[in-house]
């Protein structure tokens, strides 16, 4: 019995990061119709910019740190949809924009192995540990990402429901034409989105740094698992991104029990498949 | 109070609108006739810095606007309610009401206020408040583009195609609504419309396009008896 909790606590905590990382892909996904291909280097160059620069470079405690990374991310996406996004949205195809997501992904990761260099590295305290609750341990870090998972998830459906920037999104994600004619600034909230996108890949690299350490391909399995998630709950739609994380989440743990944990990965990959052939619009696909 | 000074205005190279130079003026309803194709919804759109003319001025109160963005526009106080209602379709009757005053800035008490205002003049909207716009009707989604438009309190208001796709019952009510608020608000209205009769009758002034030129432009009531408009636009 302790360990089917433990076992579904740990499945319950990926599952929130794979939800985490569709809800951040499906923002950009809903706002411009572009697949954001870099979305994994974000979540990479947040973990970098924690815990390379802002607590080791710097020697700031973890909260100024965590706040000035996420600061720095959400500029970052701001300038990257100035740059990329919006001019390259105009041409005629979206094929150069999401050429240009690729090359950024590029542009980013061996930005990372310049500044940071190539030895992964990890923050020794952060997050490290477990509580126990009476016979069962669960790790502080798989805890304190399903909290934060779920305070961020539940805070976004709040910010889309009730402010005027967040409202001023769902607009732009419907109609670009209408919400330019309610005097919405539309490439300004694109760029804005892109930041909360961005806002929300930092905060996803800070959290696996106890499970993953900081080192370059921290994020490309996190980054797939969490696209398939996406097409598993239902693509473009934010309460499927988060039902299909935690089904994968939980399918992925306790499978490993019953397989070879080296094939652990592919189980994610041959859920997406199952589901593509059987159900392509996801779960939630034809609620909305 | 809007002026269009000759503009001309291109697809990449396909010329859409040639010199072609509109006035709406204080409080009346101008309509612009002209068949699929004549640019009537290019115009609007010019208008709106949706498209941008190559040629030409658009000025509005004596500034030039032309070139301006759209949100830039709306904040004018223009506002143009596109042809195909152009809802937000998953939001609900009241948001989508509510994403209308994005351009003001309402308490929350002047909020309720506009909204009762529409819903004074469009009751069934208040009966579908909280349902998803995309699941009305497409008279109910029209009045809803119209009250979205008033919201922000238009000094002028631009429709386009207002009774495209509704039952001839609707069509009447719908323009009633619409010399309602030009009479109410006292403000201009410019309508675009294929139904040239309608939009001829409620409107002081009428422009007539046809494949991107002004042929004529007139009094409604003398272009209505005039032979020609008759023949090719009033059915005889």
């Amino acid at each position: 019995m302790q360990v089917f909790v433990q076992l579904l606590i740990t499945g319950i905590a990926m599952g929130f990061i794979y939800a985490l990382v569709g809800i951040e892909y499906t923002l950009i996904w809903n706002a411009t119709g572009l697949l954001n291909f870099s979305h994994d280097k974000f979540i990479l160059f947040g973990a970098y910019m924690f815990a390379g620069t802002y607590v080791l470079g710097l020697g700031l405690p973890p909260v100024l740190a965590i706040l000035f990374a996420v600061l720095t991310m959400f500029l970052f996406g701001i300038v990257s949809a100035f740059v990329i996004f919006n001019p390259l949205s105009k041409l005629s195809t979206n094929l150069f924009a999401v050429i240009g997501t690729v090359i950024l992904g590029r542009i980013m990761i061996e930005s990372v192995r310049l500044i940071w260099g190539p030895l992964p590295f990890t923050l020794d305290n952060f997050l490290r540990g477990s509580i126990h609750f009476g016979s069962v341990v669960v790790s502080k870090a798989h805890l304190v990402i399903i909290v934060v998972c779920s305070l961020i998830t539940a805070g976004l459906q709040v910010f889309f429901k009730t402010t005027k920037t967040g409202k001023a999104m769902r607009c732009v994600s419907e109609n670009k034409t209408a919400a330019s004619l309610m005097g919405i600034n539309v490439p300004m909230n694109i760029a804005f989105t892109i930041g909360l996108s961005a806002i929300v890949c930092a905060t996803i690299g800070i959290l696996v740094i106890p499970i993953f350490n900081v080192e370059l391909q921290m994020s490309s399995m996190i980054g797939l698992k969490g696209f398939a998630s996406g097409v598993i709950g239902g693509f473009g739609y934010l309460p499927g991104a988060i039902v299909g994380g935690i089904l994968l989440g939980v399918v992925e743990i306790f499978g490993s029990m019953l397989i070879p944990s080296v094939y652990k990965d592919c189980l994610s990959f041959v859920l997406l498949i199952i589901f593509l052939l059987v159900r392509p619009s996801g779960i939630l696909g034809n609620k909305r | 109070m809007l002026k269009v000074n000759g503009i001309d205005v291109y697809y990449g190279k396909v010329q859409a609108l040639f010199d072609v130079s509109i006035e709406v003026g204080d409080r009346e309803i101008v309509s612009i006739i002209g068949a699929n194709g004549a640019g009537k919804t290019t115009l609007m759109k010019s208008i709106m810095g949706i498209n941008k003319p190559k040629n030409g001025t658009i000025e509005y109160n004596g500034q030039v606007i032309s070139g301006l963005p759209p949100h830039k526009v709306v904040s004018k106080k223009i506002v143009y309610i596109p042809e195909g209602r152009e809802i937000f379709p998953n939001m609900t009757v009241q948001e989508n009401l509510e994403m209308g005053a994005y351009s003001v800035k309402l308490s929350k008490a002047e909020m309720e206020r506009h909204l009762e205002e529409q819903y004074e003049i469009f009751p069934r909207l208040k009966e579908r408040a909280k349902q998803k716009a995309g699941s009305m009707s497409g008279g109910e989604q029209q009045m809803l583009a119209i009250a979205r438009g008033l919201m922000s309190d238009p000094e002028l208001l631009m429709l386009d195609e207002p009774s495209l796709g509704l039952a001839p019952v609707i069509v009447d009510d719908m323009f009633d609504v619409i010399v309602r608020v030009n009479k109410v608000r006292n403000i201009p209205i410019a309508i675009v419309e294929q139904n040239a009769f309608m939009a001829m009758s409620i409107s002081d002034r009428t422009y007539v396009l046809e494949v991107g030129n002004l042929v004529t432009h007139g009094e409604s009531k003398t272009l209505m008896d005039s032979d020609e408009i008759k023949k090719a636009y009033l059915g005889g």
